[in-house]
């Protein structure tokens, strides 16, 4: 996936490959770190967690060398598997204390690969949570709402590419010279200031006349902001604009008051527009936000469980549990057939619902 | 034990995961007259699982103390309801090979068979709680009393209820507090059933009982259970996916639930927009009641095709490598459906649909109007299922009596 993004991204992006199997890391398209080399011999993980994390603290001094320097680290990682529900946290964290603002993007696995994969999943969202600024939980299930049942497989991975490629590519123009309205990165590391707050992530792509209105409302329509659980409302928002020659900056201020109108930013709204001529007559716009963390529910005192560090606050993110449990968040999962079934009908069914009207 | 006679007074305590409710009856010529009955908002209960028991305590003793005082009667005794994944079922065997000579059944082969199969230990660290009858096979014919019959050999079957030994002792524990006995454990299928199920029905019958944490099914077939089972999914997961799916509390999903819900997903619920209020003042909202029905009902034949599934999976367990199949033939009078999710609009019409099987809502047979709803079936089955079935038709082997005794001390 990364590898397939790395072309669609400006090259004041650098890129680099993180993973155990070194079959998965081609030679010359971008750095490649072999993570766990000792641990694994390049064998991947076989999905064992915790052969992924001891593989990325084994590099620490090569992860660290990475990181040097760079002022804002995007993680795109896939967790269920060994090597991302592992090392996410990990890399995330050394990141972060290289001075980087860290955004990581997970993908969670699909209902129907079972519930060792879930539950590893789950357990990596919360640690990953804890160690970056802002994390976006990209859901398979949800992925496979938005093409037609009878959509080739590669259909729905194509669609997971297009949204994080999109974000990526938001993102790096933001802070690329040349932009029409232009920020840095300090503001993007202001607006995810409060590690641990939900973090909103919506992209869209409009075409033709009206394509800025067009783009907003697809963006609001986005189905990762519209993920179970996921933030409504958010106090700042970060909306990027890019659009071919064509785009006026009416254009551009009107798609942002839609998305203000949909997701808020009363706080603080920073924006970016910038002209790419490749992109001819589409605009594309994407959506960051970060509210205050929601008020956390007074942890009952499990039997057994050590008393936690009051020096240490534990950041919480709506993870997997509020975003898709509902309810029956911080509840044990209960699984049938492999399927956690608190997690709703429809959504391990991946049936869209009817519009709200 | 059991083995005593009947009171005449007959308390029975429906532990649910979202209400537990308590009836108390004075028995008169094999019928229940009631006395009182108190309902509450279970406390310290999650998906069919006790996760306070200090609180489910206190819950238990204020419905106790109601009942009590209700009446003006001390409650002694209870019958508690047993739901949940947490009583595992499964169908135990005793055989007698009939010496060839004689060729004659008699009452004392019937009582070995029976101590063959109950000699049977239960898994490591999980305690009996019920045996249930089921048919008694004399060379492989189903018969109903063997005795004096010709033949070789004799099987007799039960289907066990057995519960881990701490879970038991914590519900025991939970009533012997306020110095009451629990005289038996009535699992909820089986009670729901009494209390909607008539005898012709019990010739072959699926009764499915929704309750809020997890939904309970039983299986009669020619009068007695073939088998039972639980899955952990019950009414609170409707609520919750509309709360998921629409980004609403838990009251008003469960306030939208009862009053636009449904089973069943139609094409024109899409073109209906429903007010959450309906004075369309400040804060009222609207919904498409086409994602209500859509959500819900696809929740809703989901857990009947695991109950199907479950069916599908025990009935196999029983009768391994048998193509069996759930139809008409084998199930002449269809699902039943009982507890507080069999009032959903067009339930019956989803499980016909999901089960291929006649489908209808069960309401309790009972002389009081207030407890002739959906819902209650399971604590008026209590009361039924306590007098039907005593005394017991089985007398419980020694070791079981004595483990009994020392759970249930005071």
């Amino acid at each position: 996936m990364v590898t397939r993004l790395s072309a669609q991204l400006p090259p004041e992006v650098a890129v680099a490959l993180l993973d155990t199997d070194a079959r998965s890391l081609p030679a010359g398209t971008a750095t490649t770190l072999q993570l766990g080399r000792a641990q694994t011999r390049g064998m991947g993980t076989g999905g064992e967690a915790a052969l992924g994390l001891a593989s990325a603290e084994s590099e620490e001094a090569a992860l660290r060398r990475l990181f040097a320097g760079i002022p804002v680290v995007v993680l795109v990682t896939g967790l269920g598997g060994g090597t991302g529900s592992g090392a996410a946290s990990v890399v995330a964290g050394l990141a972060a204390e290289c001075g980087a603002t860290v955004l990581s993007f997970a993908t969670m696995p699909f209902s129907h690969e079972g519930e060792r994969r879930m539950r590893q999943a789950n357990d990596a969202t919360v640690k990953l949570g804890q160690k970056c600024h802002g994390l976006v939980v990209v859901h398979n299930d949800l992925l496979l709402q938005q093409v037609s049942p009878d959509a080739p497989l590669s259909e729905s991975f194509a669609a997971a590419d297009n949204w994080v490629g999109g974000a990526l590519r938001g993102l790096a123009s933001a802070f690329a010279p040349g932009a029409l309205i232009a920020v840095d990165p300090a503001a993007l590391r202001s607006l995810l200031s409060t590690p641990g707050s939900p973090t909103l992530f919506a992209f869209g792509v409009g075409q033709g006349d009206g394509a800025a209105m067009k783009a907003a409302r697809a963006a609001c329509d986005c189905p990762l902001a519209h993920a179970p659980g996921a933030v409504a409302k958010v106090a700042s928002l970060f909306v990027t604009v890019a659009g071919g020659s064509a785009m006026t900056s009416t254009e551009a201020f009107e798609a942002v008051a839609a998305i203000r109108a949909r997701f808020g930013g009363e706080t603080s709204t920073v924006l970016c527009a910038r002209i790419e001529p490749t992109l001819g007559n589409r605009i594309e716009v994407s959506v960051l936000g970060a509210s205050l963390p929601a008020p956390k529910a007074p942890a009952k005192p499990k039997k057994g469980a050590k008393a936690e560090d009051p020096a240490q606050p534990i950041f919480e993110f709506a993870t997997e549990e509020s975003m898709r449990r509902g309810l029956f968040g911080g509840t044990p999962m209960t699984f049938i057939d492999g399927q956690d079934v608190d997690v709703p009908a429809y959504i391990r069914k991946a049936v869209r619902l009817p519009p709200a009207p | 034990m059991t083995s005593k006679p009947l009171p005449s007074l007959i308390a029975v305590i429906d532990v649910g995961t979202h209400k537990t409710a308590s009836l108390l009856g004075q028995i008169i010529d094999g019928k229940a007259r009631m006395l009182s009955f108190s309902e509450r908002r279970t406390d310290g209960v999650v998906k069919g699982t006790v996760t306070d028991l200090e609180k489910l305590t206190q819950c238990v003793h204020e419905v106790v103390n109601d009942i009590e005082r209700g009446s003006g009667r001390a409650v002694e005794q209870v019958y508690l309801s047993l739901s949940g994944p947490a009583a595992e079922g499964e169908r135990v065997k005793g055989f007698v090979a009939v010496p060839a000579h004689d060729g004659k059944i008699t009452a004392k082969d019937v009582s070995d068979a029976i101590q063959s199969a109950k000699r049977l230990e239960p898994p490591e660290g999980r305690a009996t709680i019920l045996y249930m009858r089921q048919p008694t096979m004399l060379d492989n014919r189903p018969v109903t009393n063997p005795v004096g019959m010709a033949g070789k050999r004799l099987e007799v079957n039960f289907w066990r209820v057995t519960m881990e030994e701490g879970n038991m002792r914590m519900r025991v524990g939970m009533v012997n507090g306020m110095s009451i006995k629990v005289r038996d454990f009535i699992l909820a299928s089986h009670a729901a059933a009494c209390a909607t199920a008539s005898d012709a029905d019990k010739q072959g019958v699926l009764v499915i009982d929704i309750g809020a944490g997890t939904t309970d099914w039983i299986l009669y077939y020619k009068e007695h259970i073939l088998c039972a089972g639980s899955i952990p999914v019950g009414g609170e997961h409707l609520t919750n996916d509309l709360s998921v799916a629409l980004r609403i509390s838990r009251e008003t999903a469960e306030d939208l639930k009862l009053r636009f819900g449904s089973a069943m997903h139609r094409e024109n619920d899409v073109n209906q927009t429903i007010w959450k209020d309906g004075d369309k003042g400040v804060g009222d909202q609207q919904f498409n009641r086409g994602t209500i029905t859509q959500v819900l009902s696809l929740r809703y034949q989901e857990t009947i095709e695991f109950v199907r599934k479950d069916v599908l999976r025990r009935l196999e367990a029983i009768f391994p490598g048998h193509a069996v199949k759930l139809d008409q033939n084998m199930i002449p009078s269809g699902v039943i459906l009982t507890g507080g999710s069999a009032s959903l609009a067009d339930a019956a019409e989803a499980v016909q649909l999901v089960m291929g099987l006649s489908a209808r809502v069960g309401i309790p047979n009972f002389e009081n109007e207030s407890l002739r709803k959906p819902e209650y079936a399971g604590v008026v089955g209590l009361m039924t299922a306590a007098i039907t079935d005593a005394p017991p038709p089985v007398r419980r082997p020694r070791g079981f009596l004595a483990q009994i005794k020392e759970l249930f001390r005071l």
